[in-house]
């Protein structure tokens, strides 16, 4: 049936291989009987090896012949459907962002979950380790699915696995509470993909993607757009794109930090593998561009959710909070780049161009960020697990305790500030060069819109510099505030290990990007069917990074991050000698002044007193409450106590959520009314609405 | 590739803006001075201050950490990097790239945030005040550079300062839009803002009612502050130079335009390196002339006044597309 195809062994193998050893990974949750500890181990042991399997396959595929789609069978397990796999670059791409989070994931994971929870009962080490394998599983393979059913399986699969990871942590209601809101929100997109997904299929009469492909062939305008934007809100619900986005900040510090690593850093990109999948390949029309609708909204999206997203994080003093309202920023910041590259891909003239370069920008940001925030979460997971603690207003001093750790928080901090000269600005560069790109192609409001945007991406990256002084300052640097960050130790070796693999992959892909683009070649070239990012991007050679704007690209824009590094580095030295000063001698210590007064932990600024001055700044998005109760002695001018509660809402809850419960709650008090308890009266209105529907799909097939 | 900034020019531009950068402090602190009637330091003041400062000891917080010796070091070493990129004395592309406008606002922001992380180190109050009023100021600001930054290279099709520089041409203002004009006002807006002075900040005080910039050096001593001194006078020229390179690179394209009055001798040198003390030299005097005519806004006023560059920018651009 399946012509064979040259690489195709090797692939299956891979494939078997992986699945194996998150099988067994699952498997082991077994030892648990005998050992939790045991069971631990082993379980992220056969996850490493799935991941780095992963990696193998992956670069295989990408560093192979572009645009080729290999495809294996899969035994039979309905009679309906035959399952299979189809992996093309696209596929391959986002199975190496997955396998390369897990890898460190892996490795940090179990001296993590000994050092969280040393009193674990077996049983729940072995719901974790069940459920991470599973969990590792389904994401890799719900990229290289081959048709609806695996997809939509391994789909169901992920978010499962990560609920049960999600309350998994610790049995506090709050947890439990996170676990649900994430269920209900999950499901709801799921539901509307399945939607998407049994449309097409029954148009086509098959599951299989090249099928479903075929049958969307023949789809009429609005047909089209109808089910692009059931699946595109489908896929945002999962991806957190605000006004979706309220799960995340709450389910994603719920789980173990290696998991939360993992759900910010890989499980959000795979809704933007569905998106790619679905704007650009399946439904995508059999010429012509995008419908302009997609693309804008996709903009739009993603500018409010890149804003929005930093503009709330500024404001969390729960580490794992602030890192996963910053997952929000950067999910908006990818699809800025995936949006820009549906409103110009097969505009003609400089639009391929142009389109390729924004869907690079897209994707490298997806590996950047999958890399910097698998980091920074981890090295929360750290901060956490010797203090015990999440609330940075409770930290503090801790660089000089876990300098290790305090050194790669930073240099995550750096990145996704998108600072120079590491990953987080370049793939914000090509963002902001796409933007500014298709700005000159898109005359009128359009491209003010799309400037406006970078403005907007701008503000952005300034904020998140701001967030990030704030968390890694609040939590790393002066005295600590309380006990528990008091006798905190560097965490274990193993963990410092997981960390530093992305930390490498952070400086690696910010000082020579151009070896990435190697790895974008076959989702570029294979997706948009143009030039590939190679070509775009490093036409100049590997360490050049250059890009033309206009249709001619005379005069185009060129920077070298190696170049730059070095000469980073060179300053730096220069001014290392200068710092040292004609004496040489080393530096006398004194007290910080704090004018005359003994310094305590109290004088260092704190995380609410930091973000102060933007809170009041960006007041009509807030919306801040805030309470001050004094207790006076007999006079007012004595203070006997002072109590400060602050809050801040999240405005799609309560303009949009609590809006929606509300409606919710009056129509059910309505029903009540309605509802008389006689088993007659519910009869009657089943056959009532049964009545109606047939009437209407009658009336419309007649 | 080609190029007509080699990178031996480069290096040597960079190593002027280093060099120059303590002496436009100096200027403006003497111009500030004649006009409030006071005689003032003398021009060379600012490097006084250094080699004071280089040849003393280090007090640093007992409190600080391992990172508190490097920050003097990397702030420098960025901002001087960001030196690299502007053109002084010729425009083009240079032979070597490293990197555009957007490169540069990245550089200095890289700089301010790590200023940022060291004032946090020390734990006393006045660095962590210095450090969230500097960072809260920054983010309003560089959206609305950016935005003059592409008012100007949706025209020429690139960020490269050079090129923008070249792309120009030589009768500048003759040649200037209605966007060119909004974009050099919203410019100077926030130039007192970018150079850390007032009606925005108080370079000359570190007083708690006023202090951004300078709150945040407290701590430093020693060639430490030397380094963070060297770096803040570093950034101003590197601001003011990429101000003239955007809309007044008169001279330096001279230069650029034909290429062998600069590549061949000493001469076009001379009269690019002439321009740009000219262009920076105006540039001063209107810093100066602000100065001394404005008080220092209150912190929560200051979003106000931004918000007319961001105006200006966004109607520049908005004249460019539409």
């Amino acid at each position: 049936m399946i012509p064979p195809q040259p690489g195709q062994q090797t692939l299956l193998a891979g494939v078997f291989l992986i699945a194996a050893c998150y099988g067994a990974g699952a498997l082991s949750s077994l030892l648990a009987r005998w050992s939790g500890r045991l069971a631990l181990t082993v379980g992220h042991l056969a996850a490493l090896a799935g991941a780095v399997t992963g990696l193998g396959v992956s670069l295989d595929v990408l560093l192979g012949d572009p645009g080729s789609t290999l495809t294996v069978p899969l035994p039979n397990f309905f009679p309906f459907a035959r399952l299979s796999l189809a992996v093309d670059g696209l596929s391959a791409y986002f199975l190496f962002v997955t396998s390369l989070v897990a890898v460190a994931a892996t490795i940090y994971g179990p001296a993590y979950l000994q050092a969280h929870s040393p009193h674990a009962r077996p049983a729940r080490q072995a719901a974790q380790v069940l459920a991470l394998n599973v969990f590792l599983g389904c994401m890799a393979f719900v990229c290289c699915a081959g048709d609806a059913m695996t997809f939509l399986l391994c789909w169901e699969g992920m978010t499962l696995a990560s609920y049960v990871l999600v309350v998994s942590d610790d049995r506090d209601g709050e947890n439990a509470r996170a676990g649900l809101l994430y269920m209900v929100m999950a499901h709801g997109g799921t539901a509307l993909l399945l939607v998407a997904f049994l449309a097409l299929t029954e148009r086509a009469g098959a599951f299989d993607f090249a099928a479903l492909r075929a049958a969307a062939a023949g789809l009429d305008g609005s047909t089209r757009t109808t089910l692009f934007f059931l699946a595109l809100v489908g896929f945002a619900t999962k991806a957190g794109v605000v006004p979706l986005h309220v799960w995340l900040p709450r389910a994603h510090p719920a789980a173990p930090s290696h998991v939360s690593a993992l759900m910010s850093g890989v499980m959000l990109k795979i809704p933007i593998y569905g998106m790619l999948r679905f704007g650009f390949d399946l439904l995508a029309p059999v010429a012509g561009p995008l419908p302009s609708s997609w693309g804008w909204t996709v903009l739009v999206a993603g500018t409010i959710s890149a804003v929005l997203g930093v503009l709330y994080a500024l404001q969390q003093h729960d580490l794992k909070r602030l890192l996963a309202f910053h997952s929000v920023e950067n999910i908006g910041i990818i699809l800025i780049g995936v949006g820009l590259a549906m409103l110009l891909w097969r505009t003609g003239g400089a639009g391929e161009m142009l389109a390729t370069l924004a869907l690079t920008a897209a994707l490298l940001h997806t590996l950047n960020h999958a890399a910097f925030k698998g980091l920074l979460f981890l090295g929360a997971g750290s901060v956490l697990c010797r203090t015990h603690v999440r609330n940075i207003e409770e930290l503090g001093g801790l660089a000089r305790r876990m300098p290790w750790t305090a050194g790669l928080f930073l240099l995550g901090a750096v990145a996704i500030s998108a600072l120079p000269p590491l990953n987080g600005f370049v793939s914000e560069w090509l963002t902001f060069q796409a933007l500014l790109g298709g700005a000159s192609r898109f005359h009128g409001p359009g491209g003010l819109a799309i400037v406006f945007s970078a403005a907007m991406l701008a503000l952005t990256g300034g904020l998140a510099a701001a967030c990030f002084v704030k968390a890694f300052g609040v939590t790393f640097l002066g005295r600590p505030r309380t006990s528990h960050a008091e006798h905190a130790t560097e965490a274990p070796a193993s963990m410092i290990v997981g960390m530093a693999w992305l930390g490498l992959a952070c400086v690696a892909l910010g000082v020579a990007p151009g070896y990435a683009m190697r790895l974008l070649d076959a989702p570029t070239a294979g997706l948009l069917h143009a030039p590939g990012a190679s070509a775009v991007v490093t036409a100049h050679g590997p360490l050049v990074l250059s890009v033309g704007l206009t249709a001619a690209g005379q005069s185009a824009t060129s920077i070298s991050m190696t170049m730059l590094a070095a000469l980073l580095v060179a300053l730096a030295a220069i001014a290392w000698i200068l710092r040292r000063g004609s004496r040489g001698t080393a530096p006398q210590t004194a007290p910080t002044w704090t004018c005359g007064m003994i310094p305590t932990s109290r004088f260092d600024y704190t995380a609410t007193a930091f973000a102060k001055p933007l809170r009041l700044v960006f007041a009509a998005l807030y919306r801040p409450r805030r309470e001050v109760i004094r207790e006076t002695a007999a006079t007012p001018y004595v203070l006997r106590r002072i109590r400060y509660t602050g809050e801040i809402v999240d405005l799609s809850e309560t303009q949009i959520y609590h809006r929606v419960e509300q409606g919710i709650s009056r129509l059910s008090r309505t029903i009540r009314v309605r509802s008389t308890g006689h088993i007659y009266g519910y009869i009657a209105f089943v056959l009532g609405t049964l009545f109606v529907a047939l009437l209407l799909f009658g009336v419309r097939r007649g | 590739m080609s190029g007509e900034r080699s990178f031996a020019l480069v290096l040597l531009e960079m190593t002027l803006l280093v060099l120059f950068g303590p002496l436009v402090t100096g200027t403006i602190q003497k111009l500030k001075a004649r006009l409030q009637s006071r005689q003032g330091a003398g021009f060379l003041q600012p490097y006084r201050d250094l080699a004071k400062l280089f040849r003393k000891s280090t007090v640093q917080a007992d409190t600080a950490s391992g990172l508190f010796r490097a920050i003097p070091v990397l702030v420098l070493a960025a901002t001087v990097t960001a030196g690299a990129l502007v053109p002084v004395v010729r425009a083009g592309t240079p032979s070597v790239p490293i990197g555009d406008a957007l490169m540069l606002l990245g550089l200095l922001a890289l700089a301010r945030f790590l200023t940022a992380v060291g004032a946090l180190d020390a734990g006393g109050a006045f660095g962590g005040m210095g450090a969230s009023r500097e960072m809260t100021i920054a983010p309003l600001v560089e959206p609305v550079l950016m935005m003059v930054v592409f008012s100007t290279a949706l025209v020429a099709g690139t960020t490269e300062l050079g090129a923008l520089a070249a792309h120009r041409g030589t009768s500048w203002i003759f040649a200037w839009h209605a966007a060119d004009f909004l974009g050099v006002t919203a410019m100077l807006v926030l130039l007192p803002a970018e150079t850390g002075r007032i009606p925005v900040d108080n370079p000359d005080t570190h007083l708690e009612l006023t202090m951004l910039h300078e709150g945040m050096l407290l701590e430093h001593s020693g060639p430490g502050l030397g380094c963070m001194l060297l770096a803040s006078h570093t950034r101003q020229i590197v601001t003011l130079g990429f101000v003239s390179a955007l809309f007044f690179p008169i001279a330096v394209n001279d230069a650029g335009a034909d290429g062998s009055l600069v590549g061949a001798g000493a001469g076009g040198f001379v009269l690019g390196l002439a321009a740009f003390a000219v262009k920076i030299l105006v540039l001063a005097i209107y810093l100066a002339l602000v100065e001394s005519s404005y008080a220092k806004l209150r912190l929560f006023r200051v979003p106000q006044y931004l918000a007319i560059g961001f105006v200006c920018a966004l109607t520049a651009l908005a004249l460019r597309i539409l």
